[in-house]
């Protein structure tokens, strides 16, 4: 039979515990809303880093098609491509190359986040509480009410919570900057990637019209709206009739041509709001102001169409 | 900077376009020869006008590489220090444990 004066001692200690514990609570539970809006930057942050991958790396497919054009021009049309045109384009290689380690880098940061703000830290330290409760109970022969444990259990859990908050918050702090580094570059290199783009596009298409002009392409394609519905599929390419559909196949060219350059400036334009929507949420936890309301993560499909167009060409 | 690239890019690629047409009414090698001079400066001109663009821009690539790792290290510390604290209320329950016993010899 326990004493009256350790009975009470240890009901002391409990009740200082869970005083204490919440009064923790209440000096950092303002930070449970950061959670949320922490979990929905991590969610944007991972988008954005997948489509920026996607984007430079497509970017480099174009830059090989564009040395790989050069050297057909080279070869069939005495256009030259000199040692030091390589070499540039080399150098242009190595600086998309650092852009594509920048890619990697923010996606490692945007699975290092989405870890931090799905840490099971809460989770885990409900079991850590009931721990702690059990050794109170059978220390100091003092049986918490239900009421008591649960407001240890719900006060350890909210804690928990708060302080991953706060991390967050901190995490955050060190990403703002960054992120807003991000933008700014992607922004400011906005026409240099362009270039590039335009570039090949223009002179894969002169050199397709050139090709279609001396009959060394298989305008039988251009059939297919009127065989495809029937099964049939056109036969070995017949002079007379190939030359007949030059200037569809041209046209055709030139629609094209058109098409990707809007492809381009549509993937570019979806890759510079999605960094701007990433950088918008970042700073939303790293100032500490709750978002008003919570949009889903602006997903940037554009990218990966063109990125994916790209990469089959 | 970015003037003069879409202005050397709209040279080279006006030169491409028409570049078998001049070639066909070159009458000498000579005249040959200028015009492949000429392509091969106008393309050289687009491309090393393209790298400064993007060579301009190196400190700015370098600084955020440096920065994005430094972001991450703090992340990944956070993440580490979150996961401790389960641990740190499992000493507490060692210290309540210990203090309960020295209530217990009172």
């Amino acid at each position: 039979m326990p004493s009256p004066v350790r009975s009470y001692a240890a009901i002391f200690q409990i009740r200082a515990a869970i005083a204490a514990v919440c009064f923790g609570c209440l000096v950092l539970i303002a930070g449970c809303k950061t959670s949320e809006d922490a979990a929905a930057a991590a969610t944007q942050m991972s988008a954005t880093a997948k489509s920026l991958s996607d984007y430079y790396a497509a970017l480099s497919t174009i830059l090989s098609d564009t040395d790989r054009i050069y050297s057909l021009n080279e070869t069939l049309y005495s256009k030259p491509y000199s040692a030091e045109s390589r070499q540039e384009l080399k150098t242009t290689q190595a600086e998309l190359a650092k852009r594509i380690t920048l890619a990697a880098d923010l996606s490692t940061l945007a699975g290092s986040f989405a870890k931090l703000t799905s840490s099971t830290a809460p989770a885990d330290v409900a079991a850590a509480g009931n721990n702690l409760e059990t050794e109170v109970d059978s220390l100091a022969s003092y049986n918490a009410s239900t009421g008591e444990q649960n407001a240890i259990k719900s006060a350890l859990q909210l804690l928990v919570e708060a302080v991953q908050a706060h991390k967050e918050h901190e995490a955050a702090q060190a990403m703002d900057s960054l992120a807003s580094g991000l933008s700014a570059l992607f922004d400011k290199e906005a026409p240099s990637w362009k270039s590039v783009d335009d570039v090949y596009v223009q002179l894969a298409a002169t050199l397709a019209r050139n090709l279609a002009d001396q009959n060394a392409v298989d305008n039988s394609a251009m059939l297919k709206p009127a065989l495809d519905p029937f099964g049939l599929a056109p036969s070995v390419p017949v002079p007379d009739l190939n030359t007949k559909l030059v200037a569809l196949a041209k046209q055709q060219i030139s629609a094209r041509q058109a098409a990707l350059i809007s492809s381009y400036g549509n993937a570019a334009d979806a890759m510079s709001k999605s960094l701007q929507e990433m950088l918008q949420r970042i700073h939303m936890v790293a100032t500490d102001k709750p978002m008003a309301f919570r949009i889903p993560p602006l997903t940037v499909t554009t990218v990966e169409q063109w990125a994916t167009e790209v990469q089959s060409h | 900077m970015a003037n003069a690239l879409s202005d050397v890019q709209a040279t080279f690629l006006s030169l491409d376009a028409q570049y078998n047409t001049l070639r066909a009414g070159c009458k000498t090698p000579a005249q040959r020869d200028a015009l492949a001079a000429q392509y091969s400066t106008a393309q050289q001109n687009y491309q090393s006008t393209l790298n400064a663009t993007l060579a301009d821009d190196d400190a700015q690539v370098a600084a955020l590489s440096t920065q994005l790792k430094a972001a991450n290290a703090q992340v990944v510390r956070a993440t580490v220090e979150l996961g401790n604290i389960s641990k740190v209320i499992d000493d507490i329950t060692t210290a309540v444990t210990l203090g309960a016993q020295l209530v217990g010899m009172l």
